[in-house]
């Protein structure tokens, strides 16, 4: 296809092409083109459908704004939707195709939309689809998901990679326009940090678009040789194709870079990056957005703000069309026809509302004033435009401009009210702007050149001295104060068709009285009800003429109806971008035990506990499934002696003069008595008398313990530790460090365990049980030499030890354990056997102290000490936490004993119906005991500790199970604790 | 947010975690004779302003430092950081 | 008994890439010794310090360097790194010796896993994972800071113009070295 709209100068590389595709049919374009410039100078004006009617579209803006020209880009896995064909930079080999039509562009079978029109007003399935009630699951909604919604999804992995990152300046700029490029200037040249962010691949905003002049050369070669200065700065970052998205606490600004999105092939690297910037100032320059006067049948293709008409004219060499008449409620509007008159093209006629004479000579083009467009004709592209006063001009495209908004959008984000300039007919950014934030130009009213340039160098001056930077004085470039008169005017009231005010939602005109006459009259309630303002464009074109035509309704002023405001992000912001690199295995970190490398070459399977991944069971040759290895796994640690890795509960290690008061007062029992070389179970309480977490802690000398924490609290008790340091008794001397990464630590648990130990042990200490009892604790040496602490501790229940050599000799004692247990059929075991053993020992977990229970539930409550203060101690004392009849922990095995028992089933007396009325509590956990060759389960029933013996049912509806159990004893393996004395 | 450690300079939020009231500080006397009332104001009843509010936050991808930040809870505006050690023992809370 | 040994496998041994002319590596046998500074009795700690290393222990948020190649690294009002090089495992032990006494010690060496970035890039790759302001004016030679990369709690103390020494919660390290690794890539 031939560049038919092609005109001459602009700012592409003519001596290089670029093939493109679009819906399957090649074409050409240049460097510096978008696809939509590019569309268009190919003559291809129809580029999409509207999400409702079906309606046929065309570019309607050149810029983030645009609602109409949506496209799929690129294929396969890296298609993306809604993509905004004013932003795509052509490259070589581009693919796009148009979105919402079923069927071909030219084709859309659900174009019937548009006749069915009248039954799809403003809230329509509101009002449609209320019955038959049972119609809307299994009809209605599917219908209308399968036909809403704009673009579609590859529903494939996202190949891209993204990336986030830091930065900080001293001046934020946002927009490189006049205004932006002065500010940065300014700074830049005072010395400041300055980051320069502009959304388009071309620094220089309108500059670019325009014919103006400024400093004696053209806006474009200024911007060029500005943006060129500030390139070759160090203290300048220039970050075109960079949206700033959102404007956030203290100065923190959220920002997305497109880094290869302009490329054939973006390589390995990011395709986009997430900056979060710290600036100490910044100045928003973020320019104006125009916006369109609502007219019958405004929404053909080839109808278009003027200012983008402009734009692709100048910029760009495109044109719509070779006869394009303009429609204006405003000065500006004129220049699109002197722009287009200047590059050859026909303008036939000027149609301005306002009855005042022509602001700019234009010989040869006819002005019609104080009359309107009223009506198109031309489905697929725009063929004549209906005059107010009867008149039918052929033209092959409309530009229309109803006036310029300031984009106010970032002043709103920390809920900002927007104030009413009746001179500009627009909001402008009103006084309660974010903490640091400036704005200039066009975003802030300065509608001209000279003003907003002005502003520029002023503002950043201000914000300078605000951060006691003294700027240095630079000259304003020589600029014009072009004619910017605008009148209020909204929307053609003698237009007998649909005008449509938001094209990308779909929304008329009679939409919003309609929304108005039904009683959605505040700002929001209309944009909720007719969706006007949402999806991709956030309304940037279409909000003001909605809330005009709300106000004319109600008879008040638009001040009066309000604004709604405006929230992050500014444009869309990619899903993969705000997950960077989070995704797949990267999600989050994940933490290794030491001997993590031996486990995977001895079968372990793991499992993720928090960050970690433990080992779960040793798999060995033959075994069947899992739990043959647990089974076994759990009998060799209560018949010869298990080895398993417990590096993940937490250790912290507490030292100071007052170390044993302060973990008195953390602990609810004692722990200031305890001896050096000893170690204690500690129960720790919240404030509120719940259980919080318990471990051990042992004493290695006067002023020094080591505590361990569960795997799951250890950050949090280190947390709380800390507080009650600092804020609670903030003189006591006591000082924590986390120690938990730094020592490899091991479960030697079984009969054998001491055996084995002796063979690692050097031999100068003595392990007998006189000199080194149950709940011993010291330091060793292993190996020949290599520190190590030994804890006589048994979680198992068994005589067991743990060991604890530093971290980077903890894959090696994790081997060396196993190749000197050998001669005892020694077995490593996970986290499964653990549990087993555990339960066997009525032993708590977190299914038990699951933030819920008490002391006085697990049957523990006299170690809460009376004598002391601790926390918790006075809140756990209340009547309702002690009381008789609370439930208690005990154990529980089925009467049948070949069932299995499922934890979470609650418990019932015998003749009792299930509901929660009778409920007597729940089973915590359940596992099966290779050691008595059942199903053990423990869990909280009324009274527990009194009912022994006695059978109830545990039922769980949600497994449709229910059994008799016995209510036993907790500790089913060596109740009386002989075993771990041993 | 930003907030400005007394030691460390300004620090993104993200290094914070967030307790709740200040008043956290002001734990009750164990053996006062209405302790069991002190206790249960102390652990469920808070102020809940809108405007200046004093809170705890704990530096914890940092050096482990309580915090007493005074913020504006409808601007975020943060008027005074300080070490919540300082803060306890401001209160009575030394030895 | 049976002569069994230990070996000792830190995470990140041997780790060492160039990325154009940055270099990214593991610092062999790198010892972290805490000290924590009683209550009370912190002048006679520093006064301690001073003696026992050569050298003022810095404000906080900053590091000096003492004797044998010491770097004192202040965290916290009542808190301090000791970072040298020693390979075998009696860190604490050769801390305490030094300090005789004057301050508890703890040792921290196997619970961080260090990487050392040093090179032009350094300062751009650690733009992607690092919320510190890293520009010299705001971090300079000796300044040290704890910051959360990636979800992981980090050390960052900058020992040259381009040279950065990462520390690192040790069970993580595959983590750490992934997400240094990857801003290198992505820079380069």
């Amino acid at each position: 296809m031939t560049q038919k709209n092609r005109i001459k100068g602009g700012l592409i590389d003519r001596s290089k092409e670029i093939k493109f595709r679009f819906n399957d049919k090649w074409f050409r374009g240049h460097p510096g083109d978008t696809l939509a410039s590019a569309l268009l100078a190919n003559g291809q004006l129809l580029m999409g459908r509207s999400f409702k009617y079906h309606r046929p579209r065309g570019v309607f803006t050149d810029g983030s704004e645009e609602p109409n020209a949506l496209v799929h880009l690129r294929d396969g896995a890296y298609q993306e939707p809604n993509t905004r064909a004013t932003m795509v930079e052509l490259f070589e080999g581009l693919n796009a195709t148009s979105q919402n039509h079923r069927g071909t562009l030219e084709y859309d079978l659900l174009a019937v939309n548009d006749f069915f029109s009248p039954f799809l007003s403003a809230g329509f399935y509101y009002k449609t689809f209320m019955w038959p009630k049972a119609f809307w699951e299994k009809l209605y909604e599917p219908v209308i998901r399968s036909a809403a919604g704009l673009g579609r999804l590859s529903m494939k992995d996202d190949p891209d990679t993204y990336d986030k990152g830091f930065l900080h300046c001293d001046l934020l700029v946002i927009g490189a326009g006049p205004s932006g490029l002065m500010a940065a200037l300014t700074a830049a040249r005072s010395g400041a940090r300055v980051i320069l962010a502009d959304e388009d691949f071309r620094p220089g905003g309108r500059l670019n678009c325009e014919t103006l002049e400024l400093g004696g050369m053209s806006g474009t070669d200024w911007a060029a040789q500005t943006a060129d200065e500030l390139a070759s700065m160090d203290n300048v970052r220039l970050m075109p194709r960079t949206t700033v998205y959102g404007a956030y606490d203290h100065g923190i600004y959220g920002a997305l870079e497109r880094c290869t999105d302009h490329l054939a092939d973006g390589g390995d690297k990011p395709r986009q990056i997430l900056w979060r910037i710290y600036s100490r100032r910044a100045v928003l320059a973020a320019g104006a957005t125009e916006r369109p006067i609502a007219f019958g049948n405004n929404d053909r293709p080839g109808i278009m703000l003027a200012g983008a008409v402009r734009s692709y004219a100048n910029r760009y060499a495109a044109t719509p069309g070779k006869h394009v008449a303009v429609f204006t409620n405003n000065d500006d509007g004129w220049r699109t026809a002197a722009d287009l008159v200047a590059k050859g093209i026909e303008v036939p006629v000027v149609v301005d509302s306002r009855d005042t004479p022509a602001p700019i000579d234009l010989p040869g083009v006819r002005h019609v004033a104080g009359e309107a467009v009223m009506n198109t004709i031309g489905r697929k592209g725009v063929k004549s435009i209906t005059l107010t006063n009867g008149k039918v001009i052929p033209v092959d495209a409309l530009a229309v401009s109803g006036g310029w908004n300031p984009n106010v959008h970032l002043t709103c984000h920390q809920r900002g009210r927007p104030t009413w300039r009746d001179d500009l007919c627009a909001f402008v950014p009103g006084g309660d702007l974010p903490v640091g934030m400036a704005v200039a130009g066009a975003a802030n009213g300065a509608m001209t050149l000279a003003a907003a340039l002005a502003e520029g160098q002023a503002q950043a001056t201000a914000q300078l001295d605000a951060l006691g930077i003294k700027a240095k004085a630079t000259d304003l470039p020589q600029a014009e104060d072009e004619p910017r008169g605008a009148a209020a005017f909204w929307h053609v009231k003698q237009s007998k068709h649909r005008a449509w005010v938001d094209l990308q939602n779909d929304v008329t005109v009679k939409d919003i009285k309609l929304a108005n006459t039904e009683g959605f009259r505040s700002v929001e309630l209309l944009k909720r009800y007719t969706t006007m303002g949402m999806a991709t464009d956030q309304g940037k074109t279409s909000n003001i003429a909605g809330l005009a035509i709300l106000a004319e309704e109600r008879g008040k002023t638009i001040p009066e109806v309000g604004t709604t405001i405006f929230r992050p992000p500014y444009t869309p912001v990619p899903i993969g971008a705000l997950a960077g690199r989070a995704r797949g295995k990267d999600f989050r970190p994940y933490r290794l035990t030491p001997s993590h490398k031996w486990a995977e070459q001895n079968g372990a399977s793991f499992v993720t506990v928090g960050n970690w991944l433990r080992a779960e069971w040793y798999t060995r040759p033959g075994e069947q499934g899992w739990r043959d290895s647990v089974d076994r796994e759990a009998l060799t640690a209560r018949t010869s002696v298990g080895i398993c890795d417990v590096t993940t509960l937490g250790k912290i290690d507490i030292q100071g003069k007052d170390a044993g008061a302060f973990l008195d007062k953390v602990y609810a029992n004692t722990f200031s008595t305890l001896k050096v070389g000893r170690v204690r179970y500690g129960l720790m309480l919240r404030e509120d008398g719940i259980c919080y977490d318990d471990g051990t802690t042992a004493r290695l000398d006067e002023n020094h313990f080591v505590m361990t924490t569960t795997t799951a609290n250890a950050v949090t008790v280190f947390r709380r530790l800390e507080f009650a340091r600092q804020c609670l008794w903030p003189d006591m001397d006591v000082h924590l460090i986390s120690t938990t990464d730094g020592w490899a630590q091991f479960a030697v648990a079984g009969p054998k365990s001491r055996d084995l130990l002796r063979k690692v042990i050097d031999a100068e200490h003595d392990l007998s049980n006189e000199a080194f009892p149950f709940m011993a604790c010291g330091h060793v040496t292993v190996c020949g030499g290599k520190p190590a602490r030994l804890f006589r501790i048994s979680f198992s229940g068994e005589m067991a030890y743990e060991i604890a050599v530093p971290a980077r000799f903890g894959n090696s004692m994790m081997a060396v354990l196993n190749e000197a247990g050998a001669e005892f059929d020694a077995a490593p075991y996970g986290t499964e056997a653990l549990g087993v053993m555990r339960i066997e020992k009525g032993h708590c977990t977190g299914n038990e102290l699951n933030g819920q229970t008490t002391a006085h539930n697990i049957r523990l409550g006299k170690m809460v000490s009376q004598k002391k203060e601790c926390i918790g101690q006075v809140l756990a004392q209340r009547p309702e936490m002690v009381r008789e009849d609370a439930v208690r922990l005990v154990g529980f095995r089925p009467v049948d004993r070949d069932k299995k028992l499922i934890a979470g089933s609650h418990f019932l007396n015998k003749q009792a119906p299930a509901d929660m009325e009778h409920d007597q509590g729940w089973m915590t956990s359940a596992a099966y005991s290779p050691n008595l060759g059942h199903h053990i389960g423990l869990g909280f029933i009324k009274s527990g500790h009194e009912r022994m013996g006695e059978i109830v049912r545990a039922v769980s509806p949600v497994h449709g199970t229910e059994m008799e159990v016995e209510i036993v004893s907790a500790h089913f393996v060596d109740p009386e604790g002989e075993r771990l004395r041993g | 947010m930003i907030i400005d450690h007394p030691l460390l300079g300004p620090r993104d939020a993200a290094e914070f975690v967030y307790l709740g009231d200040a008043a956290l500080i002001d734990r009750p006397d164990w053996q006062a004779a209405d302790a069991m009332e002190q206790f249960h104001s102390y652990g469920y009843l808070r102020d809940n302003p809108a405007g200046q509010h004093q809170e705890l936050w704990y530096h914890e991808q940092g050096d482990r430092s309580w915090l007493v930040v005074t913020r504006n809870t409808l601007t975020h505006e943060i008027t005074a950081v300080e070490l919540a050690r300082d803060v306890a023992r401001k209160r009575g809370r030394g030895k | 008994m049976a002569d069994f040994t230990l070996i000792a496998e830190p995470p990140l041994k041997g780790v060492d890439h160039n990325f154009g002319d940055t270099r990214l590596y593991a610092p062999d046998d790198l010892a972290i010794v805490s000290i924590a500074l009683p209550l009370g009795a912190e002048d006679a700690t520093l006064q301690a310090v001073k003696s026992g290393f050569g050298a003022d222990l810095p404000a906080p948020g900053q590091s000096v360097m003492g004797n044998d190649d010491t770097r004192l690294v202040r965290l916290g009002p009542d808190q301090a790194f000791a970072i040298f090089t020693r390979a075998t495992p009696d860190a604490e032990p050769h801390v305490q010796s030094l300090l005789k006494g004057a301050a508890y010690t703890t040792d921290q060496t196997d619970v961080w896993t260090g990487l050392m970035l040093d090179g032009p890039l350094a300062r751009t790759a650690l733009e992607r994972i690092c919320p510190i302001d890293l520009h010299p004016d705001a971090f300079a030679e000796g300044a040290a800071a704890r910051t959360v990369m990636e979800h992981l709690g980090v050390l960052i103390i900058r020992t040259g113009p381009d040279a950065f020494l990462l520390l690192s919660a040790s069970s993580s390290a595959g983590s750490f070295l992934h997400a240094v690794e990857t801003s290198l890539v992505n820079v380069t």
